[in-house]
């Protein structure tokens, strides 16, 4: 969950999460060096008071700086490339979670075993929030999920257009009404983890917030038995 | 006349502008043939004289002609002074600009302040409930227990053998 003052991500949770971390930590890297170099060399043209500014034309100086952009470039793209086609990656996913946005809720609905299994889930009102909860962050349904499992969530919208995000896990798809998106994810180890909805939709579109909890395969066999006929 | 006057003829003849420049005269082509004058290191020869001429500069000019050694300082002052307004120097010299746009910048930050201050006072409510050190305490304490950021966050950082934070 976000912390205080945090900077950079959250902690990945999720095989593709890690990608997407490495992936900008190693554009931002490039970006850094672009950046070193193009200030050093301002600062140098601006104190320097004695330099040509006249200076016209210059074949191996447009060479250079057209093939260098070309080639960081390069760099840039070929990871981006492979971390796109990562994430559209076809598996078999043993569980199909089906996410419905409301104004201003959201209801999950899990079809895979014997009896369907619907809810829906609210955030906790700030003034019910008990002293070690999460304010604005916890609902009082959460999506449990077993870990390390491939979960398939397929995600649409009964009114209007809210987006399902949970970023520890780098998952986000807009929930658009008449439309269903599909995202695949797996969760590396037990915990909550948690999202905001990211399309605005209405006053309390800052207070739909989604809790998924990963737990043993055991635990989420009994919480799937609970939920009676 | 020698090839080497022909470039320096034909840029002049190129400037244009004269209209604007009175009885000025043009030395050269400037910076893009306009008849402007300019002080500017990069550029330092602009396409016109600083001053209109006068009989005492002529006199001075005619004796640019001959040995230079026979100018005095004050000639020298004086014809540099007809074509240019600034020397190096003065174009160099640091004008003391930045205290006035600091001042300025700080100035305004501190206004931008004030305002911030008074929106505090007057205006924003109290926070709420969950901002209270108990509160707070108790999700740090649950944020330890779900283990948070296990990766090299927040619970990274708590050993939990001793139940304390890490060294």
């Amino acid at each position: 969950m976000p912390t205080w003052m945090a900077l950079g991500f959250q902690n990945a949770a999720s095989p593709l999460m890690e990608q997407l971390i490495f992936f900008h930590n190693h554009a931002l890297s490039i970006l850094i060096l672009v950046m070193t170099v193009v200030s050093f060399k301002l600062i140098k043209t601006i104190t320097n008071s004695n330099i040509n500014v006249q200076l016209l034309e210059s074949q191996s100086l447009e060479l250079f700086w057209t093939l260098a952009p070309a080639l960081v470039l390069l760099f840039i793209g070929l990871p981006s490339i492979r971390i796109l086609y990562l994430i559209d990656e076809v598996y078999n996913p043993d569980i199909t979670l089906k996410t419905i946005g409301h104004q201003w809720y959201w209801s999950y609905e899990y079809s895979d075993f014997t009896q369907n299994i619907e809810f829906e889930s609210f955030m906790v009102p700030s003034q019910e929030l008990k002293s070690n909860q999460f304010r604005l962050l916890d609902t009082d349904n959460r999506v449990v999920i077993p870990f390390n499992t491939q979960v398939r969530n397929l995600i649409s919208s009964a009114d209007v257009i809210h987006s399902w995000a949970v970023p520890s896990l780098g998952v986000k798809a807009d929930a658009i009404p008449g439309r269903l998106n599909q995202v695949s994810f797996l969760i590396n180890y037990p915990g909550l983890f948690y999202g905001q909805c990211s399309e605005i939709c209405g006053a309390n579109h800052s207070f739909m917030p989604i809790t998924v909890e990963a737990t043993y395969t055991e635990f989420f066999k009994k919480w799937i038995s609970s939920f009676k006929k | 006349m020698k090839p080497s006057q022909i470039p320096l003829i034909q840029q002049v003849a190129g400037v244009h502008g004269r209209s604007k420049i009175g009885s000025r005269e043009v030395v050269g082509f400037g910076v893009n043939g306009e008849a402007n004058y300019v002080d500017r290191i990069v550029s330092p020869f602009p396409a016109i004289r600083f001053k209109e001429d006068t009989p005492d500069i002529q006199a001075l000019r005619e004796k640019e002609k001959g040995d230079w050694k026979k100018l005095t300082i004050e000639d020298k002052k004086a014809l540099y002074r007809a074509s240019f307004c600034q020397t190096f120097s003065e174009m160099r010299a640091p004008t003391g600009r930045w205290k006035s746009t600091i001042g300025c910048a700080i100035g305004f930050m501190t206004l931008g302040w004030w305002m911030y201050v008074w929106a505090k006072v007057y205006v924003y409510p109290p926070v709420p409930q969950s901002f209270s050190e108990e509160n707070r305490q108790a999700q740090l304490q649950r944020m330890i227990d779900l283990r948070i950021d296990q990766v090299d966050g927040l619970s990274s950082k708590w050993d939990y053998e001793n139940n304390r934070w890490k060294k």
